[in-house]
């Protein structure tokens, strides 16, 4: 069964019909938001079923879209979290990014200003690694972003946009090795996007990260994980009390290749790692639980097929 | 009158200047400072690295008297102050306590000051300075330079003085001999420093 993942967008009144249905399909519901009278599902779905969902959808005002940011779990790296930065463009991105369906964290980093003083620490390192992509968001020099671009990149394992003002040309020309993903003429700037040639550059973005992160499913379909993402974390949800207690707004944060839990690491780890997912198989065997660089959280690292020789 | 006369962004990378314009001009509005920049010329060498900032502001001559903030009503042994404007309240009623002393000042409400038992004119009340906004025009002015200056920059050297400014900043040390450079920009500016 291969699930996608969708937005379901929909009048409150009778909701949790549409909830059920897609409990009962087989999918999974990553997060819910009810804002006003209007209630958003990101969901992954099977894929036969999406066209039944979208007719079930229709009489309570429903609409169903494609979104495949739905799922990840997207870093939006900036050099720090000074107003040079913020609000404009960087929250612009990951909020941007946000409404699609990805779950976006800013990471800010502590020397990462200047040219020859830039720099990347271990921590910053680490949590960016926990991602399922980078993108960086520099500045509009050409000189500074291939200056600095070697150094802030040092052991950074996930793929990377890169975002600045030169052109996504020179951009290619100066950044080696390369990265995955370039979007130019976005690079520093101090007003709000809201012209519709600087909203085309956002949908750009978000055409680059979907474009690198296709890539990235591409490559786990070759060798499949052990078990779901969604899956993991419908077991866990149903499984830990405590994750209902947890006032985040995404308690548990799905990944392309693992799940974030934000829950105590030294309380909680030995207790997933004995969860059985099914026919006695638990999520220990079949999955990393490691400490998060996040906080004191949990991050679980599923196993591929190959690893493991399951999947279930 | 046009609200900014020379205003140029001269940078050794074409497209990178652009965008720094931009940067300036929206920092500057920001800060509602764009109304008080007569001339403005900002360098930048991210080769070097160093920005530089010259420009000249236009004459702040107001000062705000209490006047302008409170109507002056003289009763019989009080003098009521109504506000209309209580941006400079503080600094107003630092002033009263400093002169008649804090039992002859009461405030009752937010908008409302009163002054009992002092036997000065009511015309004098009115002329009292009681801010001169050009003081904070230094402050925020640097503040603004910080934020449009490239990141990082943190080694500066400022000047102000006769309403004219010079911002320099890089993230080495300025060895260069500055003030040349800065002489330079001026006269592009038609201006001396």
């Amino acid at each position: 069964m291969i699930l996608v993942p969708i937005t379901y967008r929909g009048g409150i009144y009778r909701h949790n019909e549409i909830i059920d249905l897609i409990e009962d399909l087989g999918g999974y519901i990553v997060q819910k938001h009810l804002i006003a009278q209007e209630v958003v599902l990101q969901c992954f779905v099977p894929k036969d079923d999406v066209e039944l969902i979208r007719t079930m959808g229709k009489p309570l005002t429903g609409d169903v879209i494609d979104s495949p940011l739905v799922g990840t779990e997207i870093a939006v790296v900036i050099p720090s979290l000074e107003i040079h930065h913020l609000p404009h463009p960087a929250c612009d991105i990951a909020e941007y990014v946000r409404r699609l369906g990805a779950k976006s964290n800013m990471i800010g980093m502590a020397r990462g200003v200047g040219k020859r003083i830039a720099g990347i620490n271990d921590e910053e390192r680490d949590v960016i690694n926990e991602h399922d992509i980078a993108v960086y968001v520099l500045g509009n020099f050409e000189t500074c972003i291939e200056y600095k671009m070697q150094i802030i990149r040092r052991g950074i394992e996930v793929p990377i946009v890169l975002c600045g003002a030169p052109n996504k040309e020179a951009l290619q020309k100066i950044i080696n090795p390369p990265v995955e993903g370039y979007v130019g003429n976005v690079g520093r700037f101090m007003h709000r996007t809201k012209e519709s040639d600087e909203l085309a550059k956002l949908d750009e973005i978000v055409a680059e990260i979907t474009r690198v992160l296709e890539k990235k499913r591409e490559e786990i379909a070759k060798d499949p994980l052990s078990v779901s993402p969604a899956r993991l974390m419908d077991v866990i949800r149903e499984q830990v009390p405590a994750i209902h207690e947890v006032t985040s707004p995404t308690p548990l944060t799905v990944q392309m290749s693992g799940l974030r839990v934000k829950l105590p690491y030294d309380t909680y780890a030995s207790v997933l790692r004995k969860i059985e997912i099914e026919d006695g198989i638990t999520i220990g065997d079949v999955a990393d639980i490691l400490p998060s660089r996040m906080r004191d959280y949990i991050i679980i690292r599923i196993h591929l097929f190959s690893e493991t020789n399951m999947v279930i | 009158m046009p609200a900014i006369e020379y205003f140029e962004v001269e940078c050794t990378e074409p497209l990178g200047g652009e965008y720094y314009k931009q940067i300036t001009n929206d920092v500057l509005l920001d800060h509602n400072l764009l109304r008080v920049m007569h001339k403005l010329h900002v360098f930048i060498d991210p080769k070097i690295p160093l920005f530089i900032a010259v420009g000249v502001v236009k004459k702040v001559t107001t000062l705000v008297r209490v006047r302008d903030i409170a109507n002056v009503n003289p009763l019989e042994g009080k003098i009521i102050l109504s506000i209309s404007d209580e941006t400079y309240l503080a600094p107003m009623l630092k002033i009263f306590w400093e002169r008649f002393g804090k039992d002859h000042v009461e405030q009752p409400d937010r908008f409302t000051v009163i002054l009992y038992g002092v036997s000065v004119d009511p015309k004098e009340i009115e002329e009292t300075v009681i801010a001169n906004p050009s003081e904070a025009l230094y402050k925020d002015l640097i503040y603004a330079l910080r934020c449009i200056a490239p990141e990082g920059f943190r080694v500066r050297k400022e000047t102000y003085g006769n309403e004219k400014f010079s911002f320099v900043a890089s993230e080495d040390t300025l060895t260069e001999n500055m003030d040349a450079r800065i002489k330079e920009k001026f006269a592009l500016m038609g201006e001396t420093p």
